[in-house]
Parts: C-alpha cells; sequence; structure tokens
C-alpha cells in the first residue's frame, strides 16, 4: 500500500513518528517534495480563498500526492497537551481537503489527540489496520516510532554569536524553507544567533503564562508568548522576531499580548503570504538587524521606537 | 449586540443596577474600535472596542463580558480587551463570565457576586429579574422570526418591518421591567394580525454564519431588513435565546441535537466557533425546502474559514445555491447589495424553472 505523507503544518515536529511507523509496518511511504513554487501554486488553486498560507500550502502537498497513493495522512489534531488546542483550521482539515481538492483518495479523517497516550495509540491502531491485520506488528511498530520520535529535538539554539535573537513562530512557518524564504539563513549570514521557544523550558513558560488574566487556550499562544517574556525578562536577547502568516488568527492576539509584555524591547513581525516578495523581506531584515546593532554600540539602550 | 441589549436593560432595570447602555453599533464605535484595535483582529473585536470606549465616555466604570475557551479566538478578547483599555487609561473593573470547568466554580460565584453586590434588591427579585430578562430575549427572537417570516407574504410592503422597529423602540422607552414584558406579548400577538396573502410565493432564505455578524444589525448591513425590503422570507436559528439555550443544554451534552444530526453528513465534528452548526442550518434549511441560504462570517474568521470549504460542496451535492459574504470594516454597501440582489435574482429564477439564462 502506499501511503503519502504531505510535507506541510505539524509534518515538521512530528515526522519521525509518521515516518518511522509506516515504514515498521511495511508500507510503501511517499513523502511529498519540499514546497516549491508548483506546489504553492497548486494550494492557492484549491484551497479556500481565505485560508492562510500554511493551509493552502498543505493543500497543494496533498494535491501533488493524490495520484501517487492509496491513502493519504490528513491528521486531524484536535489537541497536543491537556486542555489547549492548536487552531480551529486544523480541526476542520480533512473536511477541507475534502471538499477542496477532488479525486482524492482515501484520507485519515479521525481526531487525533496528541495528549493522551490512550488516545495516540487508538489513533495509530487504527491507521495500522488500514494497511496491516497484523496486530502485534502495529504494537512494536508503534513502540518504536514513539521512541524515535522521543529522541528527536527541533528547534535552534546557536552559540558563539554577539547578536542573539528569539525566532518565534509556527513550526510550519519557521522550518519551511520556501515560504519563509531561507529565513534562518539569512539570519546566520547576517551573524545573528537564534534561539527557539523548544529551549526554553516548560516551567518557566508556565510561570510567565500564569501571569496573565487568562489563561491561552491555544499550545502555539502560550509557547510563543511564554518564551518571548521569559527570555525578555532574562536579558539573554537582543531582540525577537516572529514570522506570522496573513490572516492568522492566533498570531493576531498573540503578537499583541507580547508586544504588550514587551513594551518597547526590538521585534520585527514578519507577515508572509502567497505574494511575499523577498527583496521587501531582506530589507526589512537589513533595518532590523542594523537598529540591533546601534542599540547595542549606544548604550543607552533606546527605544526601538526611536 | 442585535437584541442581546433588550434583555440585559431589562435584567439591570430589574435588579436595580445603574448600567450605561453604548449608542446602537454605528460609523463611530466602529472607527473608535479599528483605531485601538489590532489590525488583524476580526470585526467584532473591533465594534466591542468602540462600543466600550462609547460608553466609557457616558460614565461606564465596569464591563460584562462572556468567555469561552474553545479555540476561537473570542476566548482571547477579554484578556487582550483589557490590556487595550489599560493602556488607553482608562480605570476599570472588568467582570469575565467563563465556562465553570476553566476557572472553578468559586471564582465564578466570586466574579458573579461583585456584579450582584450592586443590587439592593431582595434575592427573590433577583431571580426574578433573571427569569424576565430570559422571558423578554425569547418574546424579542420570536417575534423577530415572525416578522422576517410574514415579510414574505404582507399585503402591504413594509409592513412588518415598521411593526419590528416600532416594537424595539416601545420596549426600550420603558424603565420597567414588568412593563416591557407586557409590551413584548401585546406584540407578539399583534404580529400575526398583519394582514397577508396566503398565495403568494416569496423567496425564502436562510441567514447562517457566524453569530456576532448575523446577530447584529450593523455588521451585515442589516441584511435582515433588506430581505424584507425585498418581500423575501427569511430564516435565521441563531439568535441570541438560542444561544441561551445551548450554552445551558451543554452542561448535559444535548445542545442542538438537530444540527448535530444534520451536519453530521459533512462535518462530524465540533471544531470551534458555531462551524458546526452553520453546516447544520445549511442543511436543514435544504430539507425545509428553503431557496437558498446565504452565510456572513467576518473576515479572518477561522472557524467559518472551514465551512466556506465545505459549503460549495452541500451546494452542489443537495442542488441548494449558498452565497457566502464576508464582512470587514471595509465592507462597501454597493458591492454588497448588488450580490444579494444578483443571488435573490438566480433563487427567483430557479423557483420560476427557468431552464435557460444560466
Amino acid at each position: 500500500m502506499k501511503v503519502g505523507i504531505p510535507k506541510g503544518l505539524l509534518y515538521y515536529k512530528y515526522y519521525p513518528f509518521i515516518e518511522t511507523f509506516l515504514k515498521e509496518l511495511g508500507a510503501y511511504v511517499v513523502v511529498s517534495d519540499d514546497t516549491n513554487k508548483g506546489i504553492l501554486n497548486e494550494g492557492v488553486k484549491y484551497a479556500v480563498d481565505e485560508a492562510c498560507l500554511p493551509i493552502k500550502v498543505f493543500h497543494g502537498h496533498v494535491a501533488s500526492l493524490r495520484e501517487r497513493c492509496d491513502l493519504i495522512i490528513v491528521p486531524r489534531i484536535m489537541c497536543i497537551r491537556d486542555r489547549e488546542y492548536i487552531c480551529p483550521k486544523f480541526c476542520g482539515l480533512p473536511e477541507m481537503i475534502k471538499n477542496s481538492i477532488t479525486d482524492m483518495p482515501k484520507i485519515t479523517e479521525l481526531p487525533l489527540y496528541i495528549n493522551s497516550e490512550k488516545s495516540l495509540y487508538n489513533w495509530f491502531r487504527k491507521i495500522g489496520f488500514m494497511i496491516t491485520d497484523n496486530i502485534c506488528a502495529i504494537d512494536t511498530a508503534y513502540i518504536r516510532a514513539l521512541n524515535v520520535q522521543k529522541k528527536f529535538k527541533s528547534g535552534i539554539k546557536d552559540e558563539g554569536y554577539e547578536t542573539n535573537i528569539v525566532l518565534l513562530g509556527h513550526p510550519y512557518n519557521l522550518y519551511d524553507n520556501f515560504i519563509n524564504m531561507n529565513l534562518i539563513e539569512k539570519l546566520h549570514k547576517f551573524g545573528v544567533g537564534l534561539i527557539t521557544e523548544e529551549f526554553v523550558e516548560e516551567n518557566y513558560i508556565d510561570e510567565e503564562v500564569n501571569r496573565l488574566y487568562k489563561r491561552p487556550f491555544w499550545s502555539f499562544a502560550r509557547k510563543s508568548y511564554g518564551a518571548a517574556a521569559y527570555l525578555h525578562s532574562q536579558d539573554k536577547i537582543d531582540g525577537i522576531i516572529y514570522v506570522s502568516s496573513f490572516s492568522c488568527g492566533i498570531d493576531s492576539v498573540v503578537i499583541e499580548l507580547i508586544k504588550d509584555r514587551i513594551k518597547d524591547f526590538p521585534m520585527l513581525v514578519l507577515k508572509i503570504d502567497e505574494q511575499t516578495g523577498e527583496a521587501g523581506i531582506n530589507t526589512r531584515l537589513e533595518a532590523f538587524i542594523d537598529m540591533i546593532d546601534r542599540r547595542n554600540i549606544i548604550e543607552d539602550n533606546l527605544s526601538a521606537h526611536g | 449586540m442585535g437584541n442581546v441589549y433588550i434583555a440585559a436593560k431589562i435584567f439591570f432595570d430589574g435588579m436595580g443596577i445603574d448600567y450605561v447602555i453604548p449608542p446602537m453599533n454605528n460609523k463611530a464605535a466602529l472607527e473608535i474600535g479599528v483605531e485601538h484595535s489590532p489590525e488583524e483582529m476580526c470585526l467584532p473585536f473591533k465594534i466591542m472596542i468602540g462600543n466600550f470606549i462609547q460608553s466609557i465616555e457616558q460614565g461606564a466604570d465596569t464591563i460584562l463580558l462572556v468567555g469561552s475557551c474553545g479555540p476561537c479566538r473570542f476566548g482571547e478578547y477579554s484578556e487582550l480587551q483589557m490590556k487595550i483599555l489599560k493602556n488607553l487609561g482608562h480605570d476599570l473593573q472588568f467582570i469575565v463570565m467563563d465556562y465553570v470547568k476553566d476557572i472553578g466554580r468559586s471564582e465564578l460565584m466570586n466574579r458573579l457576586g461583585i456584579l450582584i453586590s450592586e443590587s439592593k434588591k431582595s434575592s427573590r427579585e433577583k431571580v426574578l429579574a433573571s427569569l424576565r430578562a430570559i422571558k423578554a430575549i425569547n418574546l424579542i427572537d420570536k417575534i423577530e422570526e415572525r416578522a422576517h417570516h410574514l415579510a414574505g407574504y404582507e399585503v402591504n410592503r413594509g409592513e412588518c418591518k415598521k411593526f419590528l422597529n416600532k416594537c424595539k423602540r416601545d420596549v426600550f422607552e420603558t424603565d420597567n421591567p414588568s412593563e416591557a414584558i407586557r409590551i413584548l406579548e401585546s406584540y407578539r400577538k399583534n404580529i400575526e394580525k398583519v394582514k397577508i396573502n396566503k398565495n403568494k410565493k416569496p423567496v425564502k432564505v436562510a441567514v447562517i454564519g457566524e453569530i456576532y455578524t448575523v446577530i447584529d444589525p450593523f455588521s451585515n448591513l442589516n441584511i435582515e431588513d433588506k430581505l424584507m425590503d425585498y418581500g423575501v422570507c427569511s430564516k435565521r436559528k441563531l439568535t441570541p435565546s438560542w444561544w441561551v439555550k445551548d450554552a445551558a443544554m451543554k452542561v448535559l451534552n444535548l445542545n442542538s441535537l438537530d444540527l448535530r444530526r444534520a451536519s453530521k453528513e459533512y462535518l462530524p465534528y465540533y471544531i470551534g466557533g458555531h462551524a458546526r452548526e452553520c453546516i447544520g442550518e445549511a442543511m436543514i434549511a435544504q430539507k425545509q425546502n428553503l431557496d437558498g441560504a446565504i452565510q456572513i462570517f467576518p473576515m479572518g474568521c477561522m472557524p467559518e474559514i472551514i465551512t466556506k470549504a465545505i459549503l460549495p460542496s452541500i451546494s452542489r451535492d443537495k442542488d441548494f445555491p449558498i452565497m457566502s459574504l464576508v464582512v470587514d470594516e471595509m465592507t462597501g454597501e454597493g458591492g454588497y447589495v448588488t450580490r444579494i440582489e444578483a443571488f435573490l435574482d438566480l433563487l427567483e429564477r430557479r423557483q420560476e424553472n427557468v431552464s435557460h439564462g444560466c
């Protein structure tokens, strides 16, 4: 059986798990190509106009896989931590795909709760049964996949740079080098060290988040806000770069919360959509880094607003 | 927000609590809201900020908000709005009504206590005030529903609309809760006396979509009034009274079973906001032999984007026309009206079974 895995959304966080699991079961795994112009165009063509860039890109990946596979993994991830959600669009992803793209092979539609081990196991068992009847094989594959995932660490933490910046944003915006136009490489070329929220310990994040009036109920929001607030309070960083896709509902809240917390500390919000021009991004990055450098030279730490 | 203010007024009148009702949503409120809100926020947030600031100008010192913890960003409204108003230099008390399971029962009672402590009435009167408010909201929603329905059959064009507006004005003018209920009840009876012509075959349309923009006439540019002017029967399931009932039944997990059943084929899970309800409504409208449905949602609304992806399939599978309208602060009335008119023309033609010219 040929199983397709679209390289979009939370693929960047969980690919070791799903790939190991399927390979262990003996399925023929097809992973879509890295995002490219063609995939993006397909996505824009199929997805509903109002959707955000990552959702459109995901549509493109699925469309590129549909003729090559018997089953495509389209996870309906409901939550990844207790009492938290991701984004409504994740919960309705299979519906969007099914109704927007024609001639689809079978896709996975069951809801997936990553926060509970039991429901996670049940989900994988059901996926497993689509491929094989051997329950022992499914169990072994599941355990192996779980171990591989546990060893997998995503995120960036650079050492030895003079200027250090927190890079925030949803994982699929940060690690998809096509849609963010090689942002990470660009920043390294500027001689800027990066740190992402994965390297801020959970208890520091919780501590910051608890100071809010209301507990944020999105996993992304909690992490981005907590990491930004903690690192800012520790005085370890020189600036914040937030990569956000246009019309993201979660970011519209989180960015405001962070801005309110850090006051006039330097922060650059990079909005990306299917029409972002690379020259504009470069100019903004250069200007931002120039500003940080000057701020470091002049000891007064001038306000970011000039 | 829609007719909620009528119920809220009756409630606070009964409780003897001072309150400020902001002016009806208007351009000025929206402009103030847009000025102080994050750019990418959705329309309801911006209008609400405008309302708050206008109320503060009229002397409000406490703001009552409902919250939620769904995946829709409505739940985060309170946090941001508190910060925005604080940064503007307004010193206010906020009362946020959240779900019990999220903040704990004692905290909820505590927050309720702050609200009620203002009132000097006995607890019997307090309960009475709440019951009256619920009754009022049910009545006004019922009157509205009938008016929207009868508009398609009325003999004298515009009578239902006039009737409805007069009703709202009369209720608003009185400060006596029992008087308000009496007025509403008499209007409820009188609406059936509007002269109708049963032989008419009006176009029937369901209004579906995001609850705030559907209920609030300012954000949807008075779509229901417009439909009444065209002599179209309009039907809307999402009303404040529906919301109250839905929230109450949610505890028992028995809320809107009909919508759940209807939406099962296309969207079998709750994904936040009222996306599932929207799909369910479209399906029910189709089963009830309505002619079409109009979906309205604010720009960037996450749950409704998903339904917008699903609705074309329903439309195709069931041969049921559905139009989506996106509203935000930049919506121009001209383009909006043109689209509604074109859609209604299409429905009318389908009725006459004209098989050409489409």
